[in-house]
């Protein structure tokens, strides 16, 4: 166990460890007595030089720093930062006269009751920000759960600000603004004016295309009823289509499977043809593993899509796209004046038939508008008691708990006072229900508390797991166990949040999570150099990003050990993916579970391509970005930034740039101000030097000099500060799994239990993440299990 | 030229309008007319980069791509780096020395959010403090359809140090940016509702709406712990924000929105994003163009990229530009012998696309005069090489027919702060000011020739 660690855990002991507490008022807003002729005179001597008025070396000044930790929690966590260097020695420097066993028993003696005192004073109290605001992801699918509309709600929202630890749902760093409460207001009207209809039922239009009926078509594909990757099949409505309302299309076709090769997909798409060029939105794709005539329905609703002007321009009409996406990745065939060569290695889709209606509705008004409005027959009823009516069941669904009669009572209010300056019943509705949208109760996860902790209610319970698990408002189901609060007896919430993990909702979590915890956004966003990669192509981004994702839902849903994400005998592929990796026999689109031999180097979450390309640079791997994730996603020990105005290396010595990587890091590390950081930092990125910028396996490193690549042999070994010799990406498994289990596990628990309470950590939840750490080790870092445990910790029960 | 939805709009406007007479606050028009002129409107814009410039030694073999210019005063000669803003060289002032004292004491990538604040964040401290384009904007709120526009490429307001706007409300609160050409157009320049009953009447219920929200969030304020209450407060301040911009809404609904020339609608590139660095810049700039061509709003700011690195949607523009490595790689190349050439490229990419902005600026008129004399335009980044707080890069453009005088590079000491300049934007702009944040005075170089 390395020694930095192990005082880490001495600490965490002491900490909970009741401690005898002297009399020093430490909470007082002026340093105490005993810090003045105690502590400070230490700190004087041996910390103000490099952390004082003159200096402060890693953003740290403590001269000044505040020993009123009660009037700011950032200021605890500095004190407790304090610790954590002195306890492992790491401070004062090497090169520095190390403290004296005095003055480390009466600094670190303070530093600590200061601490336990601070931790004793909040754990009473309340005073973190969970009252928060949905997020855009949030949004998107309560808006879509509650309606039961599909449409884009979060399009013109705001991006939203992670918290510091990378998460999206953290109440602090989630804003409001007015430009995003004008497009709460915009969007809202837009979804009720679709759900909420008026007037008698329109015409249902239906049209049936046995084959391509367009002539005139851009770019290099063939219209046809057989589908490759060069040929379309296109269906165009010039007249009497409809513009709005849900579409429903039919499309019956047979295949043509092809041995040695993945499924043909077929893709619907809809749109038009605006001059030079084409304007589609896909309705829905389908993997095809079945020679047989089947007919698939795809729907969607008309509003959502590309529509043309009708009747204007050079191609008028709307156009149903059909298209078979299987590309197996060879060179295209050249067309001969619009005809393309059969490819008989590639599988086909032959189409029979497409059609197409809308809008679709089985009676009028349509169902949306009855589970909103009621029956036909309410249209009988008084309007107020209508509008009453269509409170009463829609508020206790946008506000996530039961609602009075005197709440109902203000919609209706202001139902009566906008009644008269609308022409229509609906529309006025319209408006209502507008103002729920935009209430705190329905945009926020509202929990109402003084300053005093507080268990949370059967309702505020639905909601915490809901959006943990689901990212969604709570389901009937959930609901009704709320209802009748049954939900607060433990085997009723046992048994919700095992349903919970099964449904398929929960790829909602899968998903935020890993992609805010490991930071999987990156991988958009770094840009793949064709000089070094010329055959990538970007969608296998996607792909790269599905095995992580699909990897953690494994091991979520059989409940594996989360050790695993260190290094797993196993890996999730498809057919672009295993290409990639360079593995055969994978077939389709699915991911599937691959197992790996012992020499794969595809185990754990630091052989997956999509880690190891967003911390590259997209010609070449990046070995600090990536040390410094592990540290910080894995480990929950990021490095400091880098200080202000570093100095600069002398780079410009040509020879220098002909060093590897392994050796400018070096360099690098020979100057005073840069070493004391980057040893620990390199090492963990230099052993996983032999991933290239996509996450290939490579033994040389090219570099491009001019025109032409120079080699360089990839040196992968280097050495902790604790003294382990880190061999290559192996090597740097085997001493996460051996020497790491505690900090991952604790880091892991951090993680998730920030994501679940949707809030930063902070010191006074140690106690709990130590008892969830401790289970969690002593299950085997079973996944699943954990997740039930916080979903059952005290911390997300209590306010 | 493909046709896009937005020309479509066109037509029907057009249809629509039926050529009626606009009456707009402020026309073009108007000043041929018999009733004397009404005075310009008086604008003021910012850009920013994040991560500095190109800085080789004066005398090493690359010093043509230092950014700053050769030689002081009038007598200066643009690097290869400025080159493209030779032809403005009389419609602008390039300031080197200057820089915010508060940001000398900050992370080396922690400056971008006090550019236009001037404040001091650090790890214990992360509120803001307004925006000097916001306290110009608080002074004309009244006479345009919108009080600001502002911009990024990525869009909402970021995280504390790495934020994705520039603006920050007289709370310090940030604001978040838009980033979608498209949006952004519909909002400017969309038609809107065409029925303007029906829009007055959801007008006139959303006031009433928010008037409710505001008193029923009142009592369930009362009802949360302290720090919960803070954070609702955002909320509330929204609301009261937007029930503003409701009024505001209803007294221009008679105001049909301002009619783009079909050159100027052919022009847009709304479609553009992110992974076309140019295209999305000189959209950018052309929206900007447009908003204080037709007197929409009088401020404007707009991030072009930030010092957020691998999480900013920016981070990866000069790659694709032909570039061989992403923002943050080429900025640390500066000292660097390909580096300095390719980072002097990247300065120069980014110095035409500027240019571009000063062209349309300057080539619509406004009486005797145009648009940009009427405008102040500040250009910079708040690194002068990377990690270095000092000496940020800065062009002031425009302003002519304000007061600003030319023509000149003009070098400060580190006693300067850069908030000095800011007080004479204000003062420029019509908002008289003695001093915004730490400044201690006025930049009077700028105005006296």
């Amino acid at each position: 166990m390395n020694h930095r660690i192990r005082h880490r855990l001495i600490l965490i002991q002491l900490l909970i460890a009741k401690m005898v507490i002297l009399c020093v008022p430490v909470f007082a807003q002026n340093p105490s007595r005993t810090f003045l002729r105690e502590v400070l005179p230490i700190l004087e001597e041996k910390c103000i030089r490099c952390h004082g008025a003159e200096r402060q070396e890693s953003m740290i000044r403590l001269d000044t720093l505040s020993t009123n930790l009660m009037s700011d929690r950032s200021v605890a966590e500095d004190w407790h930062e304090v610790l954590q260097v002195i306890d492992a020695a790491e401070m004062p420097p090497e090169d520095e006269p190390p403290l004296s066993e005095e003055q480390y028993e009466r600094l670190s003696g303070w530093v600590r009751q200061t601490l336990e005192r601070y931790v004793e004073a909040t754990a009473k109290q309340n005073g973190r920000v969970v009252h928060r605001r949905l997020n855009r992801v949030e949004y998107q699918n309560t808006m879509s759960d509650l309606l039961g509309l599909e449409m884009n709600y979060s399009m013109d929202l705001p991006p939203d600000s992670p918290s510091v630890d990378g998460f999206k749902n953290n109440g602090l760093a989630l804003q409001m603004s007015a430009l995003q409460m004008e497009y709460f207001i915009a969007t809202a009207r837009q979804a009720l004016d679709r759900v909420i209809i008026a007037g008698p039922a329109p015409n249902q239009f239906e049209h049936e295309f046995k084959e391509s009926n367009v002539k005139n078509w851009l770019g290099r594909v063939q219209r046809s009823n057989r589908l490759q990757r060069s040929q379309v099949f296109l269906g165009t409505m010039t007249k009497d289509y409809p513009e709005e309302g849900e579409f429903r299309i039919q499309v019956t076709f047979s295949s043509e499977l092809r041995p040695n090769k993945g499924y043909p997909i077929l893709e619907v798409s809809v749109g038009y043809r605006p001059d030079t060029e084409v304007l589609f939105r896909s309705v829905g794709t389908a993997e095809i593993t079945s020679e047989q005539e089947q007919t698939l329905e795809f729907t969607g609703r008309l509003e959502n899509y590309p529509l043309p002007v009708r009747g204007q321009g050079k191609y008028p009409g709307l156009v149903v796209r059909v298209r078979n996406l299987y590309d197996d990745g060879s060179p295209r065939p050249k067309g001969d004046k619009g005809v393309f060569p059969d490819e008989p290695e590639l599988p086909v889709i032959h189409i029979q038939s497409l059609n197409f209606e809308a809008p679709v509705f089985e009676q009028w008004p349509p169902r949306l508008h009855r589970a909103l409005m009621g029956t036909a027959s309410d249209s009988e009823l008084d309007e107020r008691v209508r509008m009453s009516n269509v409170l009463s069941r829609f508020l206790p669904r946008a506000f996530r708990r039961p609602v009075t009669e005197s709440e109902i009572k203000k919609f209706l209010d202001f139902f009566d006072s906008i009644r008269e300056e609308f022409p229509t019943f609906e529309e006025a509705a319209r408006e209502t229900l507008t103002l729920a949208l935009i209430s705190p109760d329905f945009l926020y996860l509202v929990e109402p508390a003084g300053e005093e902790k507080r268990p949370v209610t059967s309702w505020e319970l639905a909601s915490r797991l809901s959006y943990f698990l689901w990212s969604t408002m709570p389901d009937e189901e959930l609901s009704s166990k709320a209802a009748d609060d049954s939900l607060i007896k433990k085997e009723v919430l046992a048994q919700q949040i095992l349903r919970m993990i099964s449904d398929e909702r929960s790829i909602a979590f899968v998903d935020q999570f890993t992609r805010q915890w490991l930071n999987l956004d990156v991988v958009d966003r770094v840009s793949i150099s064709k000089d070094y990669h010329p055959g990538f192509s970007n969608t296998l981004k996607q792909d790269m990003v599905g095995e992580t994702q699909q990897f953690f839902a494994r091991l979520l849903r059989e409940n594996m050990s989360a050790i695993q994400l260190l290094d797993s005998d196993f890996t999730m592929m498809n057919e672009a993916l295993a290409k990639h990796y360079g593995y055969e026999g994978v077939w389709g689109r699915e991911f599937r579970p691959i197992q790996l031999k012992s020499d794969d180097q595809r185990g754990g979450l630091l052989g997956q391509a999509s880690i190891l390309l967003s911390n590259s640079t997209g010609s070449d791997s990046h070995a600090v970005r990536r040390a410094v994730w592990i540290r910080d996603r894995l480990l929950n020990d990021p490095p400091k930034p880098p200080p202000p105005d570093v100095p600069t290396l002398e780079e410009a010595d040509p020879k220098f740039l002909d060093l590897t990587i392994r050796e400018q890091l070096e360099v690098h590390r020979e100057r005073v101000a840069c070493s004391s950081c980057h040893k620990d930092i390199d090492p963990w990125g230099i052993a996983l030097e032999n991933f290239d910028a996509v996450g290939l396996w490579r033994s040389e490193v090219r570099r491009k000099k001019g025109k032409k690549f120079e080699t360089l042999p990839v040196n992968s070994v280097d050495q902790l500060p604790d003294g382990s010799q880190l061999q290559g990406a192996e090597g740097l498994r085997r001493y996460l799994v051996q020497n790491q289990t505690e900090p991952f596990a604790r880091s892991l628990v951090s993680r998730l239990l920030a994501y679940a309470l949707g809030r930063q950590i902070d010191l006074s939840d140690q106690r709990m993440i130590d008892e969830l750490t401790l289970n969690f080790r002593n299950n085997g870092l079973k996944l699943k299990d954990l997740i039930v445990q916080i979903a059952q910790s005290e911390a997300f029960h209590t306010k | 030229m493909a046709r896009k939805s937005w020309h479509l709009s066109r037509r029907t406007f057009l249809k629509g309008s039926g050529g009626a007479s606009l009456a707009l606050p402020w026309m073009e028009c108007m000043a041929g007319a018999s009733t004397p002129a009404p005075p310009s409107p008086r604008r003021l814009c910012a850009m920013y980069w994040g991560f500095g410039i190109g800085l080789p030694k004066e005398d090493s073999e690359h010093a043509n791509w230092r950014w700053f210019p050769e030689g002081e005063g009038r007598d200066y000669r643009f690097t290869d780096s400025l080159q493209p803003l030779e032809c403005f060289r009389n419609d602008l002032t390039v300031l080197g020395g200057l820089s915010h004292p508060n940001g000398r004491k900050m992370g080396g990538h922690d400056t971008g959010d006090t550019f236009l604040t001037g404040a001091f964040l650090n790890n214990e401290f992360l509120h803001n403090t307004v925006s000097v384009d916001q306290v110009a904007a608080a002074t004309v709120t009244d006479q345009t359809r919108f009080s600001s526009l502002v911009l990024s490429t990525d869009g909402g307001v970021g995280e504390p140090t790495r934020s994705s706007t520039l603006s920050y409300d007289a709370k310090g609160r940030p604001l978040p940016a838009m980033h979608q050409p498209k949006q952004i157009f519909d909002r400017f320049f969309g038609e809107g509702d065409a029925d303007s009953i029906a829009k007055r009447r959801r007008l006139s219920s959303a006031s009433k709406m928010l008037d409710r929200v505001l008193e029923d969030s009142k009592s369930l304020s009362r009802k949360l712990g302290k720090q919960d209450q803070d954070k609702f407060e955002e909320y509330l301040s929204s609301v009261r924000q937007i029930e503003q911009r409701v009024e505001r809404s209803q007294s221009w609904l008679e105001i049909p929105r301002p009619n783009l020339l079909d050159e100027e609608r052919d022009m847009l590139h709304l479609e553009s994003d992110d992974q076309a660095p140019r295209l999305l810049m000189r959209t950018m700039y052309d929206l900007m163009y447009l908003a204080f061509r037709t007197d929409s709003t009088r401020v404007a700011t707009y991030q072009i990229t930030n010092m957020a690195d691998a999480s900013s949607n920016a981070g990866k523009f000069p790659q694709l530009e032909g570039f061989k490595s992403n923002l943050h790689g080429l900025a640390h190349g500066w000292n660097k012998p390909e580096g300095a050439v390719k980072l002097g490229e990247w300065d120069r990419f980014m110095a035409e696309q500027f240019g571009y902005f000063l062209m349309r600026l300057a080539s619509a008129k406004e009486g005797d005069h145009s648009v940009l004399d009427n405008s102040l335009v500040l250009y910079g980044s708040s690194n002068s090489t990377t990690h270095n707080n000092q000496n940020y890069p800065l062009i002031l453009a425009g302003g002519s027919n304000l007061g600003l005088q030319h023509g000149r590079y003009l070098k400060f000491g580190n006693d300067v702060p850069m908030s000095n300049l800011f007080v004479t934007m204000l003062n420029r702009f019509g908002k008289e000011t003695k001093a915004f944040a730490d400044s201690t005075g006025e930049l009077t170089e700028l105005t006296q020739v």
